[in-house]
């Protein structure tokens, strides 16, 4: 299949040009910087709370995790936005790009662990369960959500040296 | 003056070293990024939740308890100080000069000044046996101006590549050189 025409349309469209052409330190700059602090938020949080799963700081009640939450997930939507603009920014750079989308799959993993994880680590009453630790089901999840994350993070940042094509238009 | 410093920092470190041939290679650099970025998160989301316990969320859990995160934020601090120095030692007029990473460096210091402030005025009271749950009001803010700066810091470190220095062409800065006077 040809996306050639979409990409060529894409990048075309006013906000495409401004993304990447204004010379705004707010567009693309402002964009990158606001992708950085959300992974930041997001990848790091998820991290905190898979260590505590894994044995790190056993005095933090792991059902207080549920208060960071919010912000875990504002650095997400952040990213989500930050993400959608930069790739329309760049369309043909991702999309023809197979590391954007094990980046984007392993970001989807990462979310779902931490659903999961949330769904049985914020239940946890404290009490015999809680002093005996988390069950070993739970510290698996723990050790897969921190494989994602490292993996989201590193296929991120290859993404500007594995590259095929920078966009259709030029 | 100072550039006379930045420029001798540069001509000290030199371009062809052991460190800039392995980061030159294919993986080098990109490698080193991805470890930087790593780091990064662990150090947002340690200091972050202690700095955010400090500030009031997840008020129940005993601030000493949170405290124990932060050997791990001190990891992804060391993990960015080395992979940071790997790119200055194989672009260092790429960063001496640019006045990204004299801001990038200018903010570290906040964040460093400000963490010894707390061990030095807040770490007793805040961790004394039946502490209160509330943070003292000092605490509360060396935690704000603790997140502030660290978000500054991955801002002027994201903003590096479009403040990248050009050449000099005769121009001589006042107090920082900005320019790269190759």
């Amino acid at each position: 299949m040809n996306i050639d025409p979409f990409l060529i349309w894409l990048e075309a469209t006013p906000l495409s040009q401004w993304v990447v052409g204004s010379p705004s330190m707010f567009a693309f700059p402002g964009i990158l910087a606001l992708h950085a602090i959300g992974m930041g938020l997001a990848a790091g949080l998820s991290a905190a709370l898979d260590l505590r799963i894994l044995g790190v700081a056993p005095g933090v009640p792991l059902a207080e995790f549920r208060r960071f939450q919010p912000i875990l997930w504002f650095g997400f939507w952040v990213n989500a936005v930050s993400g959608v603009l930069l790739l329309i920014g760049y369309p043909t750079k991702a999309l023809t790009n197979p590391v954007f989308y094990l980046k984007l799959l392993l970001i989807a993993a990462g979310m779902v662990l931490l659903v999961r994880i949330g769904r049985q680590a914020f239940d946890q009453r404290p009490g015999a369960a809680a002093a005996a630790g988390p069950p070993a089901r739970l510290r698996r999840l723990a050790i897969i959500s921190l494989v994602c994350w490292t993996g989201a993070i590193t296929a991120g940042r290859l993404l500007a040296y594995t590259y095929h094509r920078l966009t259709a238009l030029r | 003056m100072v550039h006379t410093f930045q420029v001798w920092i540069v001509t000290a470190i030199g371009h062809d070293s052991f460190v800039s041939g392995v980061m030159r290679s294919a993986w080098g650099w990109p490698i080193a990024e991805s470890l930087h970025f790593i780091g990064l998160c662990l150090l947002i989301g340690s200091i972050g939740t202690f700095d955010l316990r400090l500030l009031g969320v997840a008020k129940r859990v005993p601030i000493a308890s949170v405290h124990r995160f932060i050997p791990w934020g001190l990891a992804g601090f060391a993990i960015n100080i080395t992979t940071g120095a790997l790119f200055v030692l194989t672009e260092p007029d790429q960063y001496i000069y640019n006045p990204s990473f004299h801001f990038k460096l200018l903010f570290l210091a906040i964040a460093g000044v400000n963490a010894g402030i707390f061990y030095l005025t807040s770490y007793r009271r805040v961790f004394a046996a039946g502490a209160a749950l509330e943070a003292p009001r000092r605490a509360k803010v060396i935690a704000a101006i603790s997140l502030g700066a660290w978000i500054a810091v991955i801002i002027c470190g994201r903003m590096l590549t479009f403040y990248r220095p050009a050449n000099c062409q005769g121009r001589q800065a006042s107090l920082l050189l900005t320019c790269d006077p190759k």
